[in-house]
């Protein structure tokens, strides 16, 4: 026995010498589970098991948490004010920082050699996204962007300006680009849906809302000019003090300059396609209303 | 605890009363490092740098009283790993619940049969006042929070503690030296007596479970065993905790082996699931 190392530890040793393993000697582990309190058995059973004397108390039947015997009560006197109001319909975007993004994509689990969108960092396993719980998509947070150091074309929900500036400052593009839920949906589960054989829906457009955000060139939104795009990364630089790597001459300029357009879910597939896994095909719709339907 | 010599050292209500133990059974020390017999089977998956591959003899059905034909290495990731017996507890009374359903019920006062009627009025008679002769409270009456079956006692234990069962399981028939792993499961008769005097022969205990991962059975094994009760036969992917522990041997042929091997290793490196397993994966292993 001392030749081969027990990788078990030394209970398998002791395991030896005990009583073969049954059905009858199982036992869960001491202590973890506990019983339910019975009250009124035992040898304090009796008259009044410990509940004292008559009313509420004996009986269980005490007033409402709050409730103050009749007195307008302390949470009825303070006016309600909405600092939470609506807060189980706001939109959440789940954060995923730099220094993750940067992890990931030290470890092999991201190629920065495509371009990254939300169904790449799903399949990574860096973000949850849950479209039923008001998730819109993910947040980049600035966190850990002195260690960034990756150049990436990046898409994401909402970003940080420290975030666009860390991502910019290494040659890369980020853009904040708006999924309804059910795209949402789709765009982070591709296989599922893509089995149920139904044809790419288009991307809805933001509320009205949001559309000052997506169109906001300092927010890097997706339907924002290119031209000011450009003015504001240089502004970007200009503020945080770095020089911005010229795109065009980067030999990764066709993968920086990819954008997806603003009513397609997946890069290269449009929307009105059906994507046929178990023959590996794409099918394109020749009908005109539907390439018309599609198309605009 | 490798110090410990034997069962004095274990305290007295741990220790087997001698009227339970096989006299005849011995424990079999695991093979030599330098054994000259041959290893016929390696672990196909790397094994960790901090532990070793497990040694054990691999025999042969073929004769009552088989010598080992050689060795074979098992993965410690599989048949070594930390006995969690509370889990096996777990896993055990999963097993029982998760298919069963209790058909208990009884009848509340409105499915009695009869009880309309208010039995007698609502004053002026001295009595009690009552509104049906089926109350709780009276004999015959419906019963107040009794079952009210079927009721279904399914749940499913999370698929890592599923596996850990049987990675639990395995390791602790083989510390306890009731697995046994043998080259194939070809008898050289089809006669019930073989397996049984060979249980006998081999001090392998009252009963015995047999798990191969092929598609055919050899047919003398399959006529042996028809009509035994103590000794069964289970496929590999059937393999499950509750019929490990039932029975007190238990026989892995070397597919089998591998067949466990692979299947239980892929849990340890597995990423986590985004949607059901039965649908593709790029990047799954």
């Amino acid at each position: 026995m001392s030749l081969i190392k027990k990788p078990g530890g030394k209970a398998l040793d002791v395991l030896q010498n005990l009583p073969r393993i049954t059905l009858a000697n199982l036992r869960p582990e001491p202590g973890s589970k506990q019983k339910e309190k019975r009250r009124g058995r035992g040898q304090y059973g009796g008259n009044r098991s410990g509940r004292g004397h008559k009313g509420e108390r004996q009986r269980g039947t005490r007033p409402r948490l709050g409730f103050e015997g009749g007195a307008t009560p302390f949470y009825l006197i303070i006016p309600k004010y909405g600092y939470n109001e609506g807060h189980s319909r706001r939109p959440q975007y789940q954060p995923l920082s730099l220094k993750r993004l940067q992890y990931l994509i030290d470890v092999g689990r991201l190629d920065p050699s495509q371009p990254i969108d939300l169904t790449q960092l799903v399949n990574a396993r860096g973000v949850t996204i849950q479209p039923q719980k008001r998730d819109f998509g993910v947040q980049l947070v600035d966190e850990g962007a002195e260690l960034f150091s990756a150049k990436i074309n990046i898409e994401v929900q909402r970003a940080s300006e420290a975030a666009i500036a860390a991502v910019e400052r290494n040659g890369g593009v980020l853009t904040n680009s708006f999924y309804d839920p059910i795209s949402l949906a789709i765009l982070i589960k591709p296989v599922p849906f893509f089995q149920r054989g139904q044809p790419i829906p288009k991307r809805m457009h933001p509320g009205e809302e949001m559309v000052p955000f997506y169109m906001d060139p300092c927010a890097r939104g997706y339907l924002a000019p290119p031209e000011q795009v450009q003015q504001a990364r240089l502004a970007l630089a200009k503020k945080y003090g770095y020089v911005l790597p010229d795109l065009s001459r980067d030999e990764l300029f066709h993968m920086l300059s990819s954008r997806k357009d603003p009513r397609q879910i997946f890069f290269g597939l449009s929307p009105g396609w059906v994507v046929n896994m178990a023959d590996r095909k794409i099918l394109k719709p020749t009908n005109e209303k539907l390439v018309q339907y599609y198309g605009s | 605890m490798s110090s410990m010599p034997g069962e004095s050292s274990l305290p007295s209500n741990l220790r087997l009363p001698s009227n339970l133990v096989d006299p005849s059974r011995t424990k079999r020390p695991p093979p030599p490092a330098d054994s000259s017999l041959p290893i016929i089977r390696t672990c196909d998956s790397s094994v960790p740098a901090h532990l070793s591959p497990l040694l054990t003899w691999v025999e042969s059905l073929a004769a009552q009283q088989g010598d080992p034909v050689g060795l074979a290495q098992l993965h410690p990731d599989v048949f070594a790993v930390p006995s969690r017996l509370d889990i096996l507890h777990q896993v055990e009374v999963w097993q029982r619940s998760y298919k069963r359903i209790s058909y208990a019920n009884t009848k509340v006062r409105s499915e009695v049969r009869g009880g309309g009627r208010k039995p007698w009025r609502q004053k002026g008679s001295g009595r009690a006042r009552v509104g049906s002769i089926r109350s709780p409270l009276w004999r015959g009456g419906g019963v107040s929070h009794g079952p009210r079956g079927p009721t279904s006692y399914y749940y499913m234990l999370p698929m890592k503690v599923r596996v850990m069962g049987l990675k639990v399981a395995l390791s602790s028939k083989l510390a306890q030296d009731y697995l046994y792993v043998v080259e194939s499961l070809d008898l050289p008769t089809p006669d019930p007596q073989y397996i049984l005097d060979l249980l006998r022969q081999r001090h392998w205990g009252q009963s015995l479970l047999i798990v191969d991962a092929c598609d055919e059975l050899p047919e003398n094994l399959l006529q042996a065993t028809a009509n035994l009760k103590t000794v069964n036969i289970i496929p590999a992917i059937g393999l499950n905790v509750h019929s490990m522990l039932k029975h007190e041997a238990v026989v892995l042929t070397l597919a089998a082996v591998r067949f466990l091997e692979s299947k239980l290793l892929w849990h340890d490196e597995r990423y986590t699931p985004l949607y059901p397993f039965k649908m593709p994966y790029s990047d799954l292993p």
